[in-house]
């Protein structure tokens, strides 16, 4: 049995599939070193019920940079996405197989508490959803319950330091006791980044986060992505091909359950070696 | 990277009370659950304990002697007398007869009142239907007083010191002899299904309230379903969008929230005193809970009406039949078991309703079985409420009784409605 | 009974005539039936409408009046009876008279003058019966020709029917409105007759209740206190004790049966809260008299407390058991309003689901909750049969949950149930007391659904 590296990741894939057609059989052109992988996922399998959503995903994922996840509706990529921070948990009757290694933890596994990874891996969503309480009190509802500020003063950094970062300070400084709610949509995501972030997680999972937005509201939350990563790891899953080019620098192509092509961004739109990420990307199908 | 950075460090402190807290929260909602089916356990363990041996009555074996000079002095052999002579005395000698050594008064009364008065009725009954038992000797079983039938059910402790229960010991004296004889029995009480309500709890019956509930719940159905269905009708299909139609919207929501109270008040005033309806009458009961039913089944029907798809009508009509065939002949039929769902909850409800029928009068003491709606009568839960009043300990014991019957049908009807519902209704 | 020989005679007639108008039709196109507009048997029901319909009309009016007509009839020959005598009184004397009426006169207590009365009633009872029966039987043979005269080729018959049927189905909905304005009207008449006996602010703020039995007939009405504070105060501490057990186990169980609960628990606590709900409330009293007032009582001696046999604690707590199901399933409709996307949200953040609970869901299902437990007041304020076995009878203003009170659908009930007396007062205080009930559960009944409305329209 060969040791495990992140190089030979693909041979061992090949070797599994010889007992179980199902797994993933992806090409990964991608070559990290250790110190380098933030987040390391291997056979990963999702189930609803009885009908199974995700079939043994292997990928690693670099830290400080951008991750995107593209492939046609119902690929799984939000699945995935979804157990990076054990949300999926929340949902009956589905079950998570495999291994996920952050920083030399597997999530999975029973003993880690998913408060605290939470804490750590924050999630926007596709539709904006921030609370409805003030635009102060949507930013400081994580550190609140994690207990990340010792005074008032404390928090009150917090939220400025988080608003600042999504650029969001000036718009909303002088009303910040406001609701949330009455901001507009692309204001509501950059809450809803700014929510995130203010728990001082290190990884941001974002799942199609401007699909439910305009397109100067879309270019601003671009530039956001742009401007956080370094200091966290992002993976975003878009349905935008455009957007996964402008934004990220691997790009994982999902197709039915499956992880078909892995690879960084620039190789796979210009040159992707599997076929179907050839027929995903000009257009011919998704 | 095995370091927690700083935030991670205080996440982690306060975790512990985090996860403590989550717990206590769990457990709260549990308590609460637990407590509501608490009190599901105490309400049917009190009833059934104290109603199941109301579904049994006492019965003591006499002989009778069947004096004619008392039955039939002239020896005419005349129904018609003989129907009043004085068959109580026969009860009494009978009594004397067992007991020769009673002879103070207050003891001889408390002897007597060992058997309940419906003997001499027996008896009298007897000697109609066969008069050729005057003279002769009967050995007859009747029925014990709710004092005795108490004590051998066991409800009065014979073990307690005499002052702590209704019944002396003297009476238990006598009641143990008999037992010896073997001349008391307990029986299937079907005197309580046969007769109507009684002053003598050992000879109260429900008769009379399950033929008015009965009654009254076909006056109910009879005018609050077709009302209820076409008011349904046309709210959904033919109302056009206007004021009127949403005045009567408000006003069914309304009504489906104003006290029971206030609809016998509705009842007293206009059906009673303006009307002129027969008070305590089902009839008039009926219409108060049917105007009470009527929101329930609009409201349920309406929902059925929506349920069905719009595709189906536009198919009728798109082979040249009106709305009103479309709706008849279509929706009305697909939407039935869902309707009736509806109906059948609201007539257990109405089945359960006390205050309204209170205040149109059917709470007045009515012994006879009634045979028209229009007959006074009274209904199983007004029943229910006016022995509930009742001193005598024997009442306890009939009145949950009587709650076990009310509470079977409504279980009956309820389980009925689901099944239904499982049954016929179609996921679209 | 006669009126069943009328009705099966209309019955028959409606049915030659949907015979007749159908025959009619077909013959009139030469039994070519396409030439028709509608199917022959529209034709049938046409006619058979004519005759029936008008004579529902005249069955339905003769049932509502016939009684009054009869009954002022026959009162107006009726010496002892002018406008000074109550109400009580004259429907005393109207019933012995009937009582005379069905049982011969050889009843004891009969004057010759309630004799003559009785014999009046049995005639013109002869009389009204025979009116109806030429009427409808007028009605139903002119509806019969009228109907059948109207039949022809062009008349679009099935069109006509079916504008019956829509005005038949239209009266059915108007029942609603009448019933309203019967409870408006029949409160508000009696309560404006009451006020005109006790002034409105003695009612409203007197702090004495003791509607006095009038001892002689000419005593006059006013005697006794008609001071409704206590009744109030009993009624909303009654009401509050049942709040106090049932929201906070109605919230918690809907929480946890939406959030917590596995699908096993949920089939097992659906059912309980249900069968909570469906036990009648004379059941609930009777649980409450005969176990739980005496264990309250016994416990409080066992403290050393004074306890009433009739506490309002006994009473307030099966009312609050009654009304859990309540606040259960309009908290869980809330709850589950509430988008999963806030859920989502909390989660995301690392947050519990208590915290997820209790900071983000509650807060945002507020105004639903609000409205639900307004709603659950409504329902308690109006509860009677409860606190008629388990709640005192006399009005006593305090604030002490041993002591015995009274409630207002205790009293309105006291004063109209048993022996109607002289006294017209006793009876008409039900009455304002029934129309301070109805305008407060209005009141609530509306701002809660407005509330809770307004609230779905927030997350739809």
């Amino acid at each position: 049995m060969k040791p495990m590296t992140k190089d030979n990741a693909v041979d061992i894939e090949k070797e599994l599939n010889l007992s179980n057609g199902n797994v993933s059989k992806g090409v990964n052109s991608v070559k990290l070193s250790q110190d380098e992988v933030k987040i390391a996922a291997r056979d990963v399998r999702v189930k609803y019920g009885e009908k199974e959503a995700l079939f043994g995903i292997n990928l690693d994922m670099p830290k400080g940079k951008v991750t995107s996840f593209i492939g046609p509706s119902g690929c799984g990529k939000s699945t995935f996405l979804r157990c990076l921070n054990r949300m999926n948990d929340t949902i009956d009757g589905c079950s998570v197989t495999g291994q996920i290694m952050v920083d030399d933890v597997d999530i999975l596994s029973k003993q880690v508490d998913t408060v605290l990874l939470r804490a750590k891996i924050g999630m926007v969503f596709q539709k904006p959803n921030p609370f409805p309480k003030s635009i102060y009190d949507n930013v400081a509802y994580g550190p609140r319950l994690h207990g990340l500020a010792t005074d008032k003063n404390a928090l009150d950094e917090i939220v400025e330091i988080s608003l600042e970062k999504v650029g969001l300070l000036k718009e909303v400084k002088d009303r910040l006791l406001e609701p949330g709610t009455g901001l507009s949509g692309g204001q509501q995501q950059r809450l809803c980044i700014a929510r995130a972030i203010a728990v001082d997680p290190e990884i941001l999972l974002m799942d199609e986060p401007c699909s439910a937005l305009d397109p100067i509201a879309t270019a601003k939350i671009e530039e956001l992505i742009d401007e956080l990563r370094g200091s966290y790891t992002i993976v975003i899953v878009t349905h935008s091909m455009q957007q996964a080019a402008r934004v990220s620098q691997q790009t994982a192509f999902f197709h039915l359950g499956n992880l078909v092509e892995y690879g960084e961004t620039e190789q796979i739109f210009t040159s992707p070696v599997d076929e179907r990420t050839k027929g995903y990307i000009t257009g011919r199908f998704g | 990277m095995t370091e927690l950075k700083e935030s991670m460090q205080k996440a982690h402190a306060r975790l512990k009370k985090r996860r403590a807290a989550e717990k206590r929260f769990k457990m709260f909602g549990v308590g609460a659950l637990a407590f509501a089916f608490l009190c599901v356990l105490m309400l049917f363990t009190s009833i059934i304990s104290n109603g199941y041996t109301g579904f049994k009555q006492s019965y003591i074996q006499l002989d009778f002697v069947m004096d004619e000079t008392i039955i039939d002095p002239d020896g005419s052999r005349d129904p018609a007398k003989m129907r009043f002579s004085n068959y109580n005395a026969l009860v009494k000698t009978a009594l004397k007869t067992k007991f020769p050594d009673v002879t103070n008064r207050r003891d001889k009364r408390k002897l007597y009142g060992l058997i309940s008065s419906s003997a001499g009725f027996d008896l009298r009954d007897m000697v109609l239907d066969d008069p050729s038992i005057i003279g002769t000797t009967q050995s007859v079983w009747v029925m014990a007083s709710d004092e005795v039938d108490m004590l051998i059910k066991g409800v009065f402790d014979r073990t307690q010191p005499e002052s702590t229960r209704p019944i002396s010991n003297t009476e238990i004296a006598w009641v143990e002899t008999l037992e010896k004889e073997e001349r008391v029995e307990s029986r299937f009480n079907t005197n309580f299904f046969t007769s109507g309500d009684s002053r003598e709890p050992e000879q109260a019956g429900i008769q009379g309230a399950l033929v008015g509930s009965a009654l009254t719940m076909l006056v109910t159905l009879a005018l609050s379903f077709p009302l209820g269905v076409m008011a349904a009708i046309y709210l959904e299909e033919f109302a056009p969008k206007n004021k009127f139609t949403y005045l009567v919207e408000v006003n069914i929501n309304n009504l489906a929230a104003v006290p029971s109270i206030v609809f016998g008040l509705l009842g007293l005033a206009i059906f009673l005193n303006l009307f002129g309806m027969p008070r305590s009458a089902p009839v008039a009961g009926g219409m108060v809970l049917a105007l009470m039913t009527l929101p329930t089944i609009i409201i349920a029907a309406r929902a059925a009406l929506k349920s069905i798809p719009p595709s189906i009508m536009e198919a009728a009509i798109g082979v040249g039949a009106s709305k009103m065939q479309a709706v008849f002949h279509h929706q009305l039929p697909l939407a039935l078991p869902g309707i009736l769902t509806g109906t059948i909850i609201g007539m257990a409800q109405a089945l359960g309703e006390t205050a309204p029928l209170l205040m149109i009068g059917m709470v007045a003491f009515i012994a006879d079985v009634p045979s028209t709606p229009f007959d006074p009568a009274t209904v199983l839960p007004v029943q229910v409420y006016l022995w509930a009043d009742s001193p005598e300990r024997a009442f306890v014991e009939k009145t949950s009784a009587a709650i076990m019957v009310l509470l079977g049908f409504l279980i009956t009807m309820n389980a009925l409605a689901v099944l239904l519902r499982k049954k016929l209704e179609r996921r679209w | 009974m006669q009126t069943t020989i009328f009705t099966f005679t209309v019955l028959l007639l409606a049915l030659i005539g949907f015979y007749m108008g159908r025959a009619r039709a077909v013959s009139s196109v030469g039994g070519n039936i396409r030439q028709l507009h509608s199917l022959p048997r529209h034709y049938g029901y046409y006619v058979s409408l004519w005759c029936g319909l008008p004579t529902l009309f005249l069955f339905i009016l003769w049932f509502i009046f016939e009684p009054q007509i009869i009954n002022s009839l026959v009162l107006h020959n009726v010496t002892a009876i002018n406008d000074e005598t109550s109400s009580a009184m004259v429907a005393r004397i109207l019933s012995d008279i009937k009582f005379i009426a069905a049982n011969g006169t050889n009843v004891k207590s009969a004057t010759p003058e309630m004799i003559a009365a009785a014999d009046h009633y049995l005639a013109l009872k002869k009389i009204g019966i025979a009116c109806l029966g030429v009427a409808v039987l007028a009605f139903a043979i002119v509806g019969l020709v009228i109907g059948n005269k109207n039949i022809g080729e062009k008349l679009k018959a099935r069109d006509q029917v079916e504008k019956a049927i829509r005005i038949l189905l239209l009266a059915s909905s108007v029942v609603a409105i009448l019933t309203t304005i019967g409870i408006v009207s029949s409160l508000l008449f009696e309560a404006i007759r009451f006020f005109g006996k006790v002034p409105l602010s003695e009612f409203l703020f007197g702090l004495e209740w003791s509607p006095q039995i009038a001892l002689r007939k000419d005593q006059v009405a006013s005697q006794g206190s008609f001071g409704a504070v206590p009744i109030f105060a009993g009624t909303m501490l009654i009401s509050f004790i049942a709040m106090c057990v049932a929201v906070p186990v109605g919230l918690l169980s809907a929480i946890y049966m939406s959030e917590y609960a596995t699908p096993k628990v949920r089939g097992l606590g659906k059912p309980v809260l249900e069968i909570l709900a469906g036990i009648p409330t004379v059941v609930y009293g009777f649980f409450a008299a005969l176990v739980v007032a005496p264990t309250i009582r016994n416990i409080g001696e066992g403290w050393g407390l004074e306890v009433a046999s009739e506490s309002a604690l006994a009473a307030g707590l099966v009312m609050g058991i009654m009304i859990i199901p309540f606040v259960s399933s309009l908290s869980d409709d809330v709850i589950r309003a509430v988008p999963q996307a806030l859920r989502d949200g909390s989660y995301a953040l690392g947050g519990t689901k208590s915290e997820t609970v209790l900071q983000v869901i509650l807060p945002a299902a507020l105004p639903g909750i609000v409205g639900g437990i307004m709603l659950a007041i409504s329902r308690a304020i109006g509860e009677t049969m409860i606190v008629v076995m388990a709640a005192g009878l006399s009005a006593n203003l305090t604030a002490n949950p041993l002591q015995a009170v009274t409630t207002a659908t205790v009293q309105m009930v006291t004063l109209l149930v048993g022996d109607q007396e002289f006294d017209s007062p006793k009876t008409l205080a039900a009455f304002a007391l029934g129309l301070v009930l109805f305008c407060v559960t209005l009141c609530l009944n509306v701002i809660a659904l407005r509330v809770v409305a307004k609230y779905r329209e927030k997350y739809d």
